[in-house]
């Protein structure tokens, strides 16, 4: 099923949608040129120009819904018969966009076992609601970040560690005795920004290397991205998603 | 500045309040810019934001000036979205004159997710067309007024939008003048001086740069 599909949560309205509102419900104060030498016309159209935002009443917020087991489930919103399938091919969501503060309510579900979603989000928030399954239970963890690095030049990548399994949680660059990440606690994340270049990343759980390698690929100046770590039956795996935010 | 330095350049270029009235930057910058040698299609929206160059969105004034004279709308005017203002007019760069719009003066906490989704809708719009793009920050205000514009917040807005526009190119207008040297009618708009600097220094740096210098014919 196709992101556009999810309009199952609060319409993200405090941007374009309030803005237009405040445009017509603030009062309508008035330019008053009082430069000398400007023509009447000039003066009557400056005084038709309305007081404007210069700004949301509150910043975007943003949640994603990321499947941290190893097989299918299927995302649903309440009060909605839409469902979205997240697999092993397709983990993620995007970030919708919703409103600050809005209940957010929706359920994982794998075969009989089901996971009752219900968070919130703050202004400038982007949550990630993640899907784990300790092997009989379905169950998921709610992680927020309220990024402070955009920059369309570099590279951002976060890593998430819920792997209970995990502690201290690290990246290393494959070939390289470089760190990206290091000491990540259970249920954490932290992000860099990187140069957009080709890497692999080796997970670290302590000091030991956990599971395969993971190659990056080719990551783009001015995108985001996480690699999640998520428990398996045995160990703990790692894989690569984009932070793309619903168009 | 040399005649014609923009010779062969037809341009698109969006802009906020700054860009519709007569009196504000919109003829001084349209007139420098075709003095130069290039064709202009110039369009203001009072208030519009990134993301409502997206879609059609409704303004309380706005302008448009194309090959003649300019229009001034009311509350007609609204936003066009950007692909098909490109795919109409088919220009050979796009110029973006915004910041004032986004910079939340009047409120403590900036925006940032807010305005770097539109920032980067935009930009990543602009970039399908593979048209090469330049993006104009906000200039110094006074501080104060209605729209408390104030130096720090546009020194942040100019800094967020210089990290945040590429593939565009970023110009700084804060690099033009001193804080407070343009005289303005409300903290945001300047009077017809302060036009006609920041139009000529937009002008002037535009000629300058390397990816104009090489469209030219």
């Amino acid at each position: 099923m196709k992101d556009a599909d999810l309009a199952l949560y609060p319409e993200h309205g405090a941007t374009a949608k309030q803005s237009k509102e405040i445009r017509y419900l603030k009062s309508l104060s008035h330019v008053l040129l009082g430069c000398v030498g400007l023509a009447l016309s000039v003066l009557s159209a400056a005084a038709d120009i309305p007081l404007y935002p210069t700004g949301p009443s509150a910043d975007s917020s943003f949640v994603r819904f990321i499947n941290g087991t190893d097989a299918a489930l299927e995302l649903t919103a309440a009060g909605s018969q839409a469902k979205v399938k997240l697999d092993v091919k397709t983990p993620t969501t995007v970030f919708y966009p919703v409103r600050a503060k809005s209940d957010i309510k929706g359920q994982f579900a794998q075969a009989q076992n089901k996971s009752d979603i219900a968070t919130t989000v703050k202004a400038g928030e982007f949550v990630s609601v993640i899907a784990l399954t300790d092997g009989t239970k379905l169950k998921h963890v709610t992680i927020g970040e309220e990024p402070d690095d955009f920059n369309a030049l570099k590279v951002s990548l976060a890593f998430y560690n819920v792997s209970s399994t995990c502690a201290n949680a690290g990246l290393q660059v494959v070939g390289r005795n470089v760190m990206l990440f290091e000491k990540l606690g259970v249920n954490t994340l932290t992000r860099r920004m990187i140069n957009p270049v080709k890497i692999s990343v080796q997970l670290l759980c302590g000091e030991q290397a956990t599971g395969a390698p993971l190659e990056l690929g080719d990551l783009t100046a001015g995108e985001r991205y996480s690699v999640f770590a998520v428990p398996t039956a045995t160990t703990t795996r790692i894989f690569l998603a984009s932070d793309a935010v619903a168009r | 500045m040399a005649a014609g330095t923009l010779a062969g350049i037809a341009m698109l270029v969006l802009g906020e309040s700054h860009l519709s009235l007569p009196g504000y930057l919109m003829n001084p910058l349209y007139e420098d810019l075709t003095k130069q040698g290039a064709t202009v299609h110039a369009i203001g929206a009072c208030g519009a934001t990134a993301g409502d160059w997206l879609k059609t969105v409704e303004v309380p004034c706005g302008a448009d000036r194309f090959k003649g004279d300019t229009v001034f709308k009311g509350r007609a005017a609204t936003t066009s979205p950007i692909k098909e203002l490109i795919a109409k007019d088919k220009p050979n760069l796009v110029v973006i004159i915004l910041g004032d719009t986004m910079a939340s003066y009047d409120n403590e906490t900036f925006p940032r997710a807010w305005a770097w989704q539109g920032i980067t809708g935009l930009t990543k719009e602009i970039a399908t067309t593979q048209t090469p793009c330049v993006w104009v920050g906000p200039a110094w205000g006074t501080p104060g007024g209605k729209y408390f514009k104030n130096d720090k917040r546009v020194e942040f807005m100019a800094g967020f939008l210089e990290k945040n526009v590429a593939p565009c190119v970023f110009i700084d207008s804060l690099k033009f003048s001193k804080p407070g040297q343009w005289a303005t009618v409300d903290g945001q708009h300047f009077n017809l001086a302060g036009y006609q600097a920041w139009s000529a220094n937009i002008t002037q740096a535009l000629a300058s740069l390397p990816v104009v210098q090489g469209l030219k014919k």
